[in-house]
């Protein structure tokens, strides 16, 4: 609606051009308006300040005018960008411009659940990114994109893997079993959780909005309370079809230099001596010139003695290996991307269609990632008051293989004699040349989404949308072990499986769009509406387990020995009412009311809806006369916001309850039996956990929230500032509670805990030069949260994720009183240098030995120090969320040129790197004439405790991205009206006191377990405009 | 075309398609209280998945031997086995003890199972009214199983008789053994009532298994009150329950002829003789086979009684080379035989010589089993030549006929139908008959006694120790273990303490 009311205003303001009368022709000015991508601009409005002549870009945003004499001075204007004003010679006759999108426009439009509302005019905390503003770097997912571009928005990418997403965190994580992830809005179809939207190409994007407040939020209801990201894509605009190609071609290296051993000598010191200090027996110790047997056939392996692999062995020649496993299984991968796009139209019918192809390769060799996606909008004005349109996405991509490790020992070669890999035994698995060439892993998707909207002007200030949109996702996973290959294909003679999974969507939304002024004083913009959503997700997967051989690989899963099969379906069913109120007073007070009532299947009978309110008031203090007379502000707004939102995080089905079922045999065969109770998986004593007690009253998790912000702008908005401080505390967590045995169930999900997270942001942006030919904009974000686990019912500290064998337990927890995720363990204090220091210390048996980790004696049984460094002795030892993440931006721009930069930084967060012991530092060890405080002795069989020994500080600054481009003057090769050159390199530099083989960046829970190697990317990017 | 009335006409429609649609679930691939009990496959299903509880691993085919025989003199474990199990074998055992958490967890997922038997099926009217009376008495005949277990090693505990529908129901005070008992008589009554075939199949229980049980129970009863065993002073009668473990162990022993005395001790635990044999021993059994798809369906259980070093091969019948071998494969070594138990037998008892493997051959090499070391004489009651992998047919027994042959002779005492009871069984072992002219308590602890040897390694010897008030005199006094805690009941898990807000 808003958008219409501008669009008249922009009729008027060019007719007004148009009725102008020229005076004295004594001159042609010729000229064109290209945008910062180079691309034309159409229907810009051209100007002579202070005189009545102007005229209008045609559709390749070429202008002419008749200019009287003189030098004058030309006003470009257009609707969300900057007015440009430039002065043109007495003698000049063409003139090229570009015009910067006007980010800090406060006409500029912000789109938010059901509608859009005027940027000034926001009372939430809303953050809004335009598609330009994305740094132009390979990414399979705009996701990672977003990375350092909003305040109170983190993105975390853990690894380089080809497809791979990012995970979203807005305004901290509120939720301990339910999804984190904020909920990614497409063109008004909600799509699910962030964190891999692949679907789309970044090219196509317009804008991105992120709702972090409970009011702007709210609309979204129970699917609100991990924050909203609403996409917008590019939509056609009238005129004559516009047509563009942009490519990347991209170049990757290893950001990181993998930290291993350079010397197969000092690799096989090592191992001697950690067998030895592990208590292996003479024989065991692995490099003394020995032949063992291979464990098939009479087959041996020799193993060289160290002075052999010196060359200094009389008897034998020198150690003909030394294989550098890095050269073989890494590469510097090459990526593409391609995207053809046109768009056009008239009054009544605006399209705007594009296609990518997308192929990204990984550090990892035959590990490949290919993705095609296309796109079609169509808006069609069936009346004057009726638009019907739509809107499909098509996705396609394939990925195969996938990471693979180094760290194999350099004394052996890759291949044997007879071109076969090389083990070292029958049951050597870990040759990753032969797990790139054998192992099949392959991974296809295809996605078809669609929308079809009808949109009705029923009066002059009432609108009704009804849309339909689907959406249908599947995905194809294949794969086969052979059984030489991995220790799962030798277990099963040959390993095969097929997992199928659909997902499929169905939203209807309907909903009606009010806008009314009464008065001066009073505006009113209300929508209301319904819908009903409807999601069914199916998965089946075959596995097929010994073959004959391993030729066929899963491809006939039938001739296996042993077949297994499951299948399952989840489908859920969303009804919701929703509505929102603005309510502007006097163009000063700002009121919104936002509510939402959600009905679900996932719920259970006894609270099937849901209904989050929520409330904001806004005070734009710049349009009062005390604040005006100050002749200091372009904007100075208050922001407050106060409300509920939810999270559904509830798999289908818990609130029922649901049988298990189980064999038994009687006498000649087994028979199948069902009854109450649904065993699930195993605890660590090894017993299934029994669930399937339904609970009627399960239903989502509440998230109450308070925001208070200020948006200032200062000489026109040139220096633009957005702070905000807020607090979430999220209630009825949902949580598996432990049940009385004796009730025949182990556990039962209920709604019972309690996390808070508060926090500040701020967003700045300066416009420090703006002239003619120079521009020059800085601006910076500072996002800051605390999240603590308030309550979790009878439970103080519940460990998470991963049980790590090398620890013997998960380090991971939630603890009443700690941030989510923080680390639990012993506490150590350097390297036991004595056998008595050991024993005084508490420890015993090979734990006490010199160079060994002294873990302390913090506690005991009575919770005092007992002497005795046992389970009692654990606790608290770090954090993995940072104390605040920030970023720096900064474009240039002088005539043709332009720079851009961005900076982003993790400050004060703990990694807990299960690698910290890397050949650099196990060089430096603990021996009797090394007595290291730091790195403990070589130990081949050291039971490590999971201690703070492995944690370190995860801090870094990231040089993200630098761009220089290059603007062809438009219009200068017959039939191109523009051509942008740029170069771009991405994650160029990063500042870290980390171990240097790895990335700091780590997944949300900050354990480096040795991911995916992240890569540098340098760029060459090219868009063309016909 | 009228937009506006496209527009009124879509609204509406849509709104009335979306405003009908109900916020039900109904699950996909899950039976539940709602969709399952309708017929008389339901029922049956019901009553499988009741019985496919006893041989999971935290029931008979393990845990339960765990907690039955390491506290007393025939098992002991492994060295580094876990602590649980060093508690129990040492009588020292705390509400932490996660075996004793682990079984407690089992028979009450038992219990669950067989209440829903119970509640349901007798709803299920489309079903002939025999096959309904006979799933339901086997539910019946389970409940009372598992809650024998229960009082026989926790004593006072939750009473539960119905389905769990909301977690309301959870809190639950302990019951008096009294109840506890009251409803285990009622059970096996009612399953002794509603089964009428005389044998089902391997696995299941009928009549002669719930008179069988009722036996046990009676007897559990008598002599718990005759010997004073602490907390069975509610028992009025000693005398009229031993009357009435007679009269039921005298419609297993003579009144029936499904079961019967296996005349050959190696043939009892011969899985493809009492498998395959119209008649057996086996009067109910915890059922496996070694064609099953998970551990609970096959049985690992051998591994758990058979030492580690090596593959075995041992004589068929150690009495008579001419019967070939048979390999045995190779086990865990978790359970050791202790010495007490193995040294008392007498040196003639075929229950040593004949059911207790001391040495073994592996290629040319004989190995003799050294019963102080790490790698001791074991039992072949649990073995399966015939095993695929680690995977066992080798079933549990819960009543055998020569247990009851044993109830009938204590509570007949020293009569000539107890004598003869009771002689059978050494016979079969190679032993004289009893001492004739015993008093009767003399003659009662003999039969205790035999049991020990009769019964050993099956489950049996701590409930008789419990019951006859002998835990020290027995297991401290003759043999020289300490007790520290849990000597008649065991403590209740603390998981069940934490969360079961009625339990003190």
């Amino acid at each position: 609606m808003k958008r219409t009311f501008y669009k008249a205003c922009l009729l008027m303001f060019l007719g007004l051009f148009a009725a102008g009368n020229l005076y004295a022709q004594q001159r042609i000015l010729k000229g064109a308006v290209t945008d910062e991508a180079g691309q034309p601009i159409p229907g810009v409005g051209v100007s002579v300040k202070g005189e009545q002549t102007g005229t209008t870009t045609d559709p390749k945003g070429n202008f002419s005018l008749s200019l009287s004499a003189g030098q004058k001075t030309l006003v470009f204007t257009y609707i969300g960008m900057q007015t440009r004003e430039i002065t043109v010679a007495q003698d000049q006759t063409s003139v090229n411009v570009s015009l910067l999108g006007d980010q800090k426009s406060l006409d500029e439009v912000v789109v938010v659940g059901y509608g859009t509302v005027k940027k000034s005019d926001l009372t939430g905390a809303v953050a809004t990114l335009k598609g330009s503003d994305l740094n132009r770097t390979p990414a399979s997912s705009v996701d990672q994109l977003l990375q350092g571009k909003l305040p109170g928005v983190q993105v975390i990418t853990s690894g380089g893997q080809p497809g791979s997403g990012a995970t979203i965190r807005i305004r901290g994580a509120s939720s301990l079993n339910g999804s984190k992830d904020p909920l990614m809005v497409v063109d008004g179809f909600p799509w699910g959780d962030a964190g891999n939207l692949k679907q789309i190409n970044p090219e196509d994007i317009e804008s991105i909005e992120v709702l972090k407040d409970a009011s702007s939020a709210a609309i979204y209801g129970s699917r609100g309370a991990n924050g909203v990201i609403i996409i917008t894509t590019k939509k056609g605009k009238s005129g004559q079809p516009r047509i563009s190609f942009s490519s990347l071609n991209t170049l990757s290296t290893r950001a990181n230099k993998p930290d291993l051993w350079r010397d197969p000598v000092d690799e096989a010191i090592y191992a001697n001596e950690a067998a030895a200090n592990g208590g292996a027996i003479a024989t065991d110790i692995p490099y003394i010139g020995i032949t063992r047997p291979f464990g098939e056939g009479d087959k041996t392996i020799y193993y060289p003695s160290i002075a052999e692999l010196r060359g200094l062995d009389p008897n034998k020649g020198p150690w003909p290996y030394n294989t550098d496993w890095v050269d073989l299984v890494y590469r510097n991968p090459v990526s593409q991307s391609y995207t053809l796009s046109a768009d056009g139209g008239n009054e009544s019918t605006k399209y705007a269609l594009s296609g990518n192809y997308y192929k990204e390769q990984g550090i990892a060799i035959k590990n490949d990632y290919d993705k095609y996606t296309g796109r079609l909008n169509v808006d069609q004005k069936l009346s004057r008051f009726v638009t019907a349109g739509t809107n499909v996405v098509l996705a396609y991509t394939n990925n195969t293989g996938g990471g693979l490790g180094v760290g194999r020992s350099r004394i052996f070669p890759a291949y044997d004699e007879n071109g076969n890999y090389f083990r070292t035994s029958s049951t050597d698995y870990g040759n990753p040349l032969s797990i790139a060439d054998r192992v099949l892993n392959k991974n296809k998707t295809m996605d078809i989404l669609g929308t079809v909207f009808v949109n009705a002007q029923l009066t002059s200030w009432l609108q009704f949308r009804t849309q339909l949109s689907s959406k249908y996702g599947n995905s194809i996973q294949d794969q086969y072990d052979p059984r030489d290959v991995t220790f799962r294909g030798f277990e099963n003679k040959g390993y095969g499986s097929i997992n199928n999974s659909t997902y499929t969507e169905l939203l209807n939304e309907n909903y009606l769009t009010a806008t009314k002024e009464f008065g001066e004083a009073h505006r009113l913009n209300f929508v209301a509406g319904y819908s009903i959503q409807k999601t069914v997700n199916r998965f089946s997967t075959l596995i097929g387990r010994e073959f004959v051989n391993d030729n066929l690989e899963n491809e006939n899963l039938e001739t296996a020995v042993t077949k297994s099969l499951n299948n399952s379906l989840s489908r859920f069913d969303l009804s919701s009412f929703y509505g929102r109120l603005n309510y502007t007073l006097m163009n000063r007070y700002l009121f919104t009311l936002t509510a939402r009532a959600d009905g679900s299947t996932k719920f259970g009978a006894n609270n099937k809806w849901a209904y989050f309110p929520s409330g904001a008031f806004a005070w734009k203090l710049n349009e009062e006369e005390f604040i005006k007379s100050l002749n200091l502000f372009s904007e100075l707004k208050l922001r407050t916001s106060y409300g509920l939102t939810g999270n559904q995080g509830i798999s289908p089905y818990q609130t029922l309850d649901r049988f298990g079922s189980y064999k038994y045999f009687t006498g000649a065969a087994f028979q199948t039996g069902f009854g109450p109770g649904l065993a699930g998986a195993n605890d660590e004593q090894g017993r299934t956990v029994v669930g399937g007690l339904g609970n009627n009253s399960l239903k989502w998790e509440t998230t109450r929230s308070f925001d208070a912000g200020i948006d200032i702008g200062f000489m026109d908005q040139r220096l633009t500032l957005t702070a905000d401080v807020y607090v979430k505390k999220t209630r009825d967590l949902l949580r598996l509670k432990t049940i009385a045995p004796s009730a025949g169930y182990d556990q039962q999900w209920i709604n019972d805990g309690t996390i808070n997270n508060r926090g500040f942001e701020l967003g700045i942006n300066a416009n420090v030069i703006r002239k003619n030919e120079l521009d020059w904009t800085v601006g910076g974000t500072f996002t800051m949260n605390r999240n603590k686990v308030v309550q979790m019912g009878e439970s103080t500290r519940v460990e998470v994720g991963t049980l790590y064998e090398s620890v013997r337990q998960r380090i991971s927890t939630y603890t009443v009183g700690q941030p989510m995720f923080a680390y639990y363990g012993y506490k150590s204090g350097g390297i036991i240098q004595t056998l008595q220091e050991g024993i005084d210390a508490g420890l015993t048996g090979n734990e006490a030995l010199p160079g060994e980790i002294r873990y302390l004696d913090i506690s005991g049984p009575d919770g005092v120090p007992d002497g005795i460094v046992d389970a009692n002795d654990r606790t608290i030892i770090g954090n993995p969320n940072p104390d605040f993440i920030y970023s720096f931006n900064t474009s240039l721009k002088y005539k043709q040129f332009d720079l851009s930069a961005q900076l982003y930084g993790v400050y004060g967060n703990d990694v807990w790197d299960f690698n910290k012991l890397t050949p650099s530092r196990q060089i430096l060890r603990w021996t009797p004439d090394n007595p290291s405080n730091e790195i403990p002795r070589a130990n081949g069989t050291r039971g490590f405790k999971a201690s703070d020994f492995f944690i370190t500080d995860g801090s870094f600054l990231r040089i993200q991205n630098v761009t220089v481009g290059y603007n062809l003057r438009p219009n200068l090769i017959r039939g191109v009206s523009n051509i942008r050159v740029y170069f771009s390199g991405n994650n160029l530099y990063t500042f870290s006191k980390f171990n240097a083989g790895y990335d700091p960046e780590v997944g949300e829970n900050g354990i480096n377990t040795g991911g995916y190697p992240r890569a540098r990317a340098y760029t060459i990017g090219l868009n063309v405009g016909f | 075309m009228n937009y506006k009335k496209l527009i009124y006409g879509l609204s509406v429609s849509a709104l009335s398609i979306t405003g009908c649609t109900k916020l039900t679930e109904e699950p996909y691939g899950l039976t539940n209280t709602g969709s399952f009990y309708k017929t008389a496959a339901d029922a049956e299903s019901a009553i499988i998945y009741a019985y496919s509880v006893l041989p999971e691993v935290g029931y008979y085919s393990r845990g339960y031997y765990i907690i039955t025989e390491l506290p007393t003199e025939n098992l002991t474990q492994k060295g580094d086995a876990g602590p649980a199990n060093f508690e129990l074998d040492e009588l020292r055992t705390t509400s932490n003890n996660s075996d004793l958490d682990n079984i407690w967890t089992y028979m009450y997922r038992g219990v669950a199972r067989a209440n829903a038997v119970i509640i349901n099926v007798p709803k299920i009217s489309s079903m002939p009214e025999a096959a309904r009376n006979q799933v339901t008495g086997e539910g019946h005949f389970l409940r009372a199983l598992h809650y024998f277990n229960l009082v026989r090693m926790f004593g006072e505990v939750p009473l539960r008789t119905e389905t769990i529908a909301d977690v309301s129901q959870i809190p639950m005070a302990k019951s008096p053994l009294k109840d506890v008992y009251d409803l285990i008589i009622a059970d096996l009554k009612s399953a002794e009532s509603l089964i009428n075939v005389a044998k089902i199949s391997e696995g299941r229980a009928n009549k002669v298994a719930a008179q069988a049980l009722l036996a046990k129970v009676y007897l559990q009863l008598a002599s718990a009150k005759s010997s004073g065993s602490a907390g069975y002073t509610f028992v009025d009668n000693a005398d009229a329950m031993y009357a009435e473990a007679k009269i039921y162990a005298e419609k297993v022993i003579s009144q029936q002829t499904s079961y019967v005395f296996t005349d050959k001790l190696r043939d009892i635990f011969d899985t493809e003789v009492y498998k395959k044999a119209s008649t057996s021993e086996h009067i109910f059994d915890a059922a496996v086979d070694r064609t099953g798809e998970v551990e609970g369906n096959f049985s690992k259980l051998p591994n758990m009684f058979l030492p580690a070093d090596r593959p075995m091969t041992i004589p068929y019948d150690a009495g008579d080379p001419s019967k070939g071998t048979i390999n045995i494969g190779q086990g865990w070594g978790h359970f050791r035989t202790e010495a007490a138990g193995y040294n008392s037998y007498a040196a003639a008892d075929k229950r040593k010589t004949e059911l207790i493997v001391s040495s073994y051959t592996n290629g040319a090499s004989t190995y003799n089993l050294d019963i102080n070391s790490s790698s001791r004489p074991f039992t072949r009651k649990f073995i399966d030549p015939l095993r695929v992998g680690d995977k066992s047919s080798c079933n549990s027994p819960v009543i055998r006929y020569s247990d009851i042959l044993l109830v009938l002779a204590e509570s007949a005492g020293p009569t000539a139908e107890g004598y003869e009871a009771v002689n059978r069984i050494r016979r079969r072992a190679g032993l004289g008959d009893l001492n004739p002219s015993l008093g009767i308590q003399a003659f009662r602890d003999a039969i205790v006694e035999e049991r020990a040897f009769e019964l050993a390694f099956e489950g049996s010897r701590l409930f008789d120790l419990r019951r006859t008030n002998t835990m020290e005199k027995v297991l401290v006094q003759k043999y020289g273990k300490t007790i520290t805690s849990g000597a008649y009941f065991f403590p209740v898990p603390q998981r069940e303490l934490d969360t079961n807000p009625l339990i003190k």
